[in-house]
């Protein structure tokens, strides 16, 4: 009963000053709604980023990363103060490739986190056509898994991915490729290895992943094929690509990989820290601009709550002498930010909804998107109504206490 | 303690820090007995409001001891002292402090809705009670900031009577008052004391208001005179 009472002076002093209180509740309104706005574009941004990157990326490579620097055996065996002179050393590369894949196809498949493994062949080519001659890398593939992982068929712009699995004679090409080489569907294209083979390819598709580098110099053959290219055994492969769950979590998976598996595995991250200091970063921004909002709708609170107090005080000070308590005064206070906190924060995720779903509209026709990229996660919401809880409280609570302070000698007698 | 002493006022002396410090209250030791109408008189700078201050508890920077209805105050907490306040104390100040965005209803209900010992309905018909014997039962629905000077010093005396204080404490009751209404906030207070054997204290400078009264205490210069 003594709350309700609280509650209603809080009550009758937000609704007698309406305007201090509706500007008030805009400054929430506004920081939150920009809040909102702000993480769901970053977010849309950094999911676009992550679609894209991982297009041509998958979440663990494992490769054959090459013998070590072994060029000074002497050293090894006599130690550092022995002097030792050789020339011209030369690395003896005792395997190429991953050996034994089943086994470890078989092991990576166990790990819970794992959903998708698919295995390939990149050999470093050049294209030719007559006489255009460009450097790539031509992947032998497992055509369905390839496409679980990558997603490769919904790049494809002429022609089928599927295709892939049944023509060992068709190589499916970059668009950016094709074009440098002039070809077309049905055109036929020369790969040259680097061991001097040379064999003729007929093109059966065209894929464009919009990531400029993939699309200039990206081409795929069935698996079966590139083996054959290589003159290599069926169990021969380059890489073994693996996604997890959740591609922020490869750590673990990697870390127990990586002692049992006598090949690099590396994940993404390694590989591409840019990609995600990259993402952090727009975290970061997104972040430090919302809050900077929160911050100053939270001075505006502080502000129209000290204005407030300051019209108030002579009640205050008659509140206290009639037998109210600092507590008391603390609460009616708080309450009122707690209001405005509270109804700003869900008219400013409406307002933060409305605003990221026309900036959504806004057309981007570059890399391969139509409209401004645009994330809708519940959990900046929640989290903006929080923050945004949080700041009224704090820009309320430092008022309140300063009401609750008030001697109401000092304001009656003056 | 004798208890037919409403308050006792034991040695207290208070000082003054700025602009330098100085002795306002002078060793000064007194007894209101209940059912008394008191007057606290004294020229501007005498001392009387800043006595009536220490009185009402919630002054609490001052030597000396401080009872009422037997109970020791000096030494309580404040927000002890805020509940003694709002169980044993009525105030009705010289501007009448009521909270002008609330109705009238509502302002003399304040102090009983606090004190949470009856329900709501209960401080609904005392409060009415106390405005129709104060003859504003007519007003109980109105804002307190639309009533006259007059009838806003009586609501707010009806907000001091609503938890049947032991002391009723007027700083100025009728300083902002015309002498109609004077005299009728004067009626109001000796009839309270006279058939209710209600405690009052009031600090005045009105002569007349102090003369009618049942005891005056003259203050000069920190001391009784």
């Amino acid at each position: 009963m003594m709350l309700s009472t609280n509650y209603k002076i809080a009550a009758v002093h937000l609704t007698s000053r309406i305007k201090q209180t509706i500007v008030a509740l805009l400054g929430v309104t506004f920081g939150i709604s920009m809040y909102v706005f702000m993480n769901s574009f970053m977010t849309g941004v950094n999911d676009t980023q992550t679609v894209l990157a991982f297009t041509a990326l998958a979440h663990i490579r494992i490769y054959n990363d090459g013998p070590a620097d072994n060029t000074n055996l002497v050293k090894k065996v006599y130690g550092q103060n022995t002097l030792s002179n050789i020339r011209n050393a030369k690395v003896i590369q005792y395997t190429e490739g991953i050996k034994n894949t089943a086994a470890i196809f078989n092991l990576v498949r166990k790990q819970p986190e794992v959903i998708g493994i698919t295995p390939q062949i990149n050999i470093n080519v050049f294209f030719r056509n007559s006489g255009n001659k460009l450097n790539g890398t031509l992947s032998g593939v497992d055509v369905e898994n390839e496409d679980r992982l990558f997603n490769i068929s919904t790049y494809m712009i002429a022609g089928k991915w599927q295709d892939l699995q049944y023509r060992p004679d068709g190589v499916i090409l970059g668009s950016g490729l094709a074009q440098l080489l002039s070809l077309n569907i049905d055109d036929n294209v020369n790969v040259l290895t680097s061991d001097g083979v040379t064999k003729n390819y007929k093109v059966i598709g065209i894929f464009q992943t919009n990531v400029a580098n993939t699309d200039k110099t990206k081409a795929y053959i069935n698996i079966s094929a590139a083996r054959q290219l290589l003159a290599k055994n069926q169990d021969y492969v380059t890489d073994i690509q693996v996604n997890v769950n959740d591609f922020e979590k490869t750590a673990p998976v990697v870390a127990r990989l990586a002692p049992v598996i006598p090949y690099k595995v590396e994940s993404w991250q390694m590989s591409n820290q840019q990609l995600e200091a990259g993402s952090k970063l727009r975290d970061i921004i997104a972040k430090a601009v919302s809050l900077t909002i929160l911050l100053v709708a939270g001075f505006g609170i502080y502000n129209i709550m000290n204005m407030t107090i300051n019209e108030k005080i002579k009640e205050i000070a008659i509140l206290k002498a009639m037998g109210f308590s600092s507590g008391d005064v603390t609460s009616i206070f708080l309450t009122q930010a707690m209001v405005i906190g509270v109804i700003g924060g869900f008219i400013g995720m409406i307002l933060g909804f409305i605003v990221a779903d026309i900036v959504n509209h806004i057309p981007f026709k570059i890399g391969g998107l139509n409209y401004l990229p645009m994330a809708y996660h519940i959990k900046d919401y929640a989290l903006s109504f929080i923050f945004g809880l949080i700041t009224t409280l704090i820009a309320g609570y430092l008022p309140a206490m300063k009401a609750s302070k008030i001697d109401p000698v000092d304001i009656i007698r003056s | 303690m004798d208890s037919n002493i409403a308050l006792k006022a034991d040695h207290i002396v208070k000082y003054f820090y700025q602009p330098e410090p100085f002795e306002v209250l002078k060793d000064l030791s007194f007894e209101v007995k209940k059912g008394e109408f008191l007057s606290l008189t004294g020229k501007s700078g005498s001392g009387k409001s800043t006595l009536l201050y220490v009185l009402s508890t919630m002054d609490t920077d001052y030597k000396g001891q401080l009872q009422i209805n037997g109970e020791l105050l000096t030494g309580q907490s404040l927000n002890q002292l805020a509940a003694f306040r709002n169980k044993h104390i009525g105030f009705v100040f010289q501007f009448h402090y009521l909270l002008p965005e609330f109705n009238v209803m509502d302002n003399v209900m304040l102090p009983a809705l606090k004190l949470k010992s009856k329900s709501v309905e209960e401080i609904k018909e005392k409060a009415y009670q106390n405005l129709k014997i104060l003859g504003l039962e007519d007003q109980a629905l109105k804002l307190a900031s639309k009533l006259s000077g007059g009838q806003q010093q009586r609501v707010a005396i009806a907000r001091a009577l609503i938890n049947d204080p032991a002391i009723i404490m007027g700083d100025e009751p009728t300083g902002n008052l015309d002498s109609k209404n004077s005299q009728m906030v004067f009626d109001i207070f000796r009839e309270l004391s006279h058939t209710q054997g209600q405690t009052i204290i009031t600090v005045t400078h009105d002569e007349e208001f102090a003369h009618k009264s049942d005891r005056i205490v003259e203050m000069r210069d920190g001391v009784f005179l």
